[in-house]
């Protein structure tokens, strides 16, 4: 079974810094993480890994070249192999040229039997990119899921929790399936894994190596949106405060937290 | 301080760090309030494979040596002591086989030990035989294929928790030292009993507990090396495993340290925070000179051992000395400089200093290694 997970990579938010001029955000390589909800993904892929021992995980980010130490860690927990589409005329991409030159890159990497993706990336949060990607491969799609269960090899059963409602869904593969947030912690790297990763280089593919590609559907110029302003928003500070000890204790400290507030 | 670590000992040391820092931290407490085995943190170190850090490859570990195992130690040790001895403590257990075992022993144990299936311990110490290890009562006679142990140990960490026991018996008295003996005993024997749990000062999630051994056999295939060799397995492990009591002082101490500068600059005293005053800053420093100079210190023994040196006696009861002391005076200061907030539970210098305490009294205290280490010096000149 072939399983490709799509990784982005973003701008840790509390790290973040962005050009007001050209509105975009700066990825300083040191300020990278891996999108949690694409991790979330990647934990599924790998429980199937666990369960099915013949599965080849591949990884597939887009970014600048920054990303590449990144897309190591991917290697420390347990995938076999990571692409990275890098090329300089994806700059400015919006979600609908992302979807594009994905779908692009994942028809050159050959025929998967289950996609997933994050729900959603950090930055961007649109959720609109897996869904397109889907059609763009004319594959079956489910967004949001909650958890993913193999039936087959050839078929799979994706639940989607909504509010007070289960959904459960049987899907053919050849799928993609976009995975809820926080669903799925990613595991801990092993070892021997992280000693691989030290001399891994991902694959990396630029727009040349991909074929029949609309390079007029790419870039800030080929995007049907436009970022039109970043307007910066001041958080208001939430003070926590942590009361450990004896039941008595907490009690006599709440109380007094009380009281300052009357 | 750049210490020129192995890209592959980075990563032991990162991967440590992680675990301590974003499960370790999270129990420390709890655990050691309640003394709760931390089993879960154990799990973890198998699944991330840190447990197999200090096995030879061919028996399923890294192939890391003393170094690998102190990384992990001291990082542990940042957070919680209880857990870094738990994890250390199979280390001791383990070593004497790794050094003395007959193949087919080590073929049983190492892999099962390096994948973390199995958690072992070192059991010599007596209630009237704890620096004078010669003094040793428990004995193991030999009636045909088998040895019959009886006898008590006190104070084993990982004590009744441990699968794999090494156990050090008499079987010849009249030749002293040279009569002891090593044996492996498996949780389960017949006639191998846990005794009482003790209530500890400090590394209070490690457990530690009596061992008692009433007509237990043991087969002899169990026997560790020759007959007569264990007071030398005993030193030549103790040799080996004193660095990983300096790397948990150097990691007790690396904790409080960090704890100490981020309170100093946070609390306010006069209008302005403590890490203003000169007093404190002296203090910080100290602390820093010292720790660094105990971290180098335990990293020049452990390469000195990996490298195959012959006798690091000496080097390696100087480290365990130097670093424990440290960590005394380093946690003493932390809770110093936090005052109030030092001396009550809600911070974990506390703690902190109470672990401290046992790197200057276990795998021998600090008088005895001073004895050891003038021992040697003497010999030299």
């Amino acid at each position: 079974m072939k399983i490709l997970v799509c990784i982005k990579q973003v701008v840790d938010p509390e790290k973040v810094e962005y050009n007001a001029q050209t509105k975009t955000i700066k990825r300083n390589a040191q300020h990278l993480m891996n999108n949690p909800a694409d991790l979330s993904a990647l934990e599924f892929a790998l429980r199937i890994k666990d369960v099915y021992k013949d599965v080849h995980i591949t990884t597939l980010s887009m970014g600048p070249a920054e990303c590449e130490s990144k897309i190591k860690e991917l290697i420390e927990v347990g995938c076999d192999s990571c692409v990275l589409l890098s090329d300089k005329r994806l700059a400015g991409s919006d979600a609908y040229s992302t979807a594009y030159a994905l779908a692009k890159a994942i028809e050159k990497l050959g025929n998967f039997d289950l996609i997933l993706c994050g729900e959603s990336s950090l930055d961007g949060e649109t959720s609109i990119v897996p869904p397109q990607i889907a059609e763009y491969l004319n594959i079956p799609h489910i967004a949001f899921a909650s958890n993913i269960k193999v039936l087959d090899l050839q078929r799979i059963e994706v639940e989607r929790k909504s509010k007070n409602l289960l959904f459960k869904f049987e899907v053919k593969l050849p799928a993609l399936i976009s995975v809820k947030k926080d669903r799925a912690f990613l595991r801990l790297p092993k070892l021997s894994l992280m000693i691989k990763a030290l001399s891994y280089t991902p694959q990396i593919l630029s727009l040349d190596d991909l074929e029949n590609f609309d390079f007029d559907k790419v870039g800030t110029e080929g995007s049907k949106t436009l970022v039109d302003e970043f307007v910066e928003q001041k958080l208001e500070e939430v003070k926590c405060e942590i009361y450990e000890g004896l039941e008595a204790a907490q009690i006599d400290c709440i109380a007094d937290l009380v009281m300052r507030f009357l | 301080m750049e210490y020129f670590l192995s890209e592959e000992q980075k990563i032991i040391k990162k991967l440590a760090k992680r675990i301590s820092d974003e499960y370790v931290s999270k129990v420390a407490i709890k655990y050691d309030k309640e003394g709760i085995f931390p089993r879960d943190i154990l799990d973890l170190l198998a699944y991330t494979e840190l447990t197999g850090v200090y096995i030879p490859k061919e028996y399923g570990g890294f192939g890391g040596g003393v170094m690998e195992m102190c990384l992990v130690v001291e990082e542990l040790s940042r957070n919680c002591a209880g857990v870094a001895v738990s994890y250390a403590a199979t280390a001791l257990g383990v070593y004497p086989i790794i050094l003395y075992g007959k193949e087919e022993q080590k073929r049983k144990y190492l892999p099962k030990i390096a994948k973390g299936e199995l958690i072992a311990a070192f059991a010599l110490t007596e209630a009237d035989a704890g620096s004078d290890v010669s003094s040793i009562k428990t004995t193991a006679e030999k009636k045909g294929d088998y040895y019959i142990l009886n006898g008590s140990k006190h104070w084993i960490t990982n004590g009744g928790e441990a699968d794999v026991y090494v156990v050090f018996a008499v079987t010849d008295k009249s030749k002293g030292p040279r009569g002891i003996s090593a044996f492996i005993v498996e949780r389960g024997y017949e006639g191998f009993y846990c005794g009482k749990k003790e209530d500890k000062m400090g590394i209070r999630a490690s457990s530690t507990t009596e061992l008692i051994f009433e007509d237990c056999k043991v087969h002899k295939e169990n026997l560790l090396g020759r007959e007569g060799t264990g007071f030398i397995i005993a030193m030549k492990t103790f040799d080996r495993t004193r660095p990983g009591v300096a790397a948990m002082a150097v990691g007790i101490a690396q904790g409080a340290y960090e704890h100490a500068v981020r309170y100093a600059k946070e609390r306010v005293q006069f209008g302005q925070p403590l890490s203003s005053f000169q007093a404190i800053q002296h203090m910080l420093a100290d602390m820093y000179i010292n720790i660094e100079a105990a971290r180098a210190m335990l990293y020049s023994t452990c390469r000195m051992i990996d490298s195959g040196a012959k006798d690091f006696s000496k080097e390696s009861s100087a480290c365990k000395v130097f670093a424990s002391d440290v960590a005394m005076k380093v946690t003493t200061d932390a809770v110093q400089m936090l005052g109030g907030n030092g001396y009550v539970k809600d911070y974990p210098v506390e703690k902190m200093m109470r672990d401290a305490k046992v790197t200057q009294i276990f795998e021998g205290a600090n008088q005895i290694q001073r004895n050891i280490i003038a021992s040697e010096i003497i010999k030299e000149y």
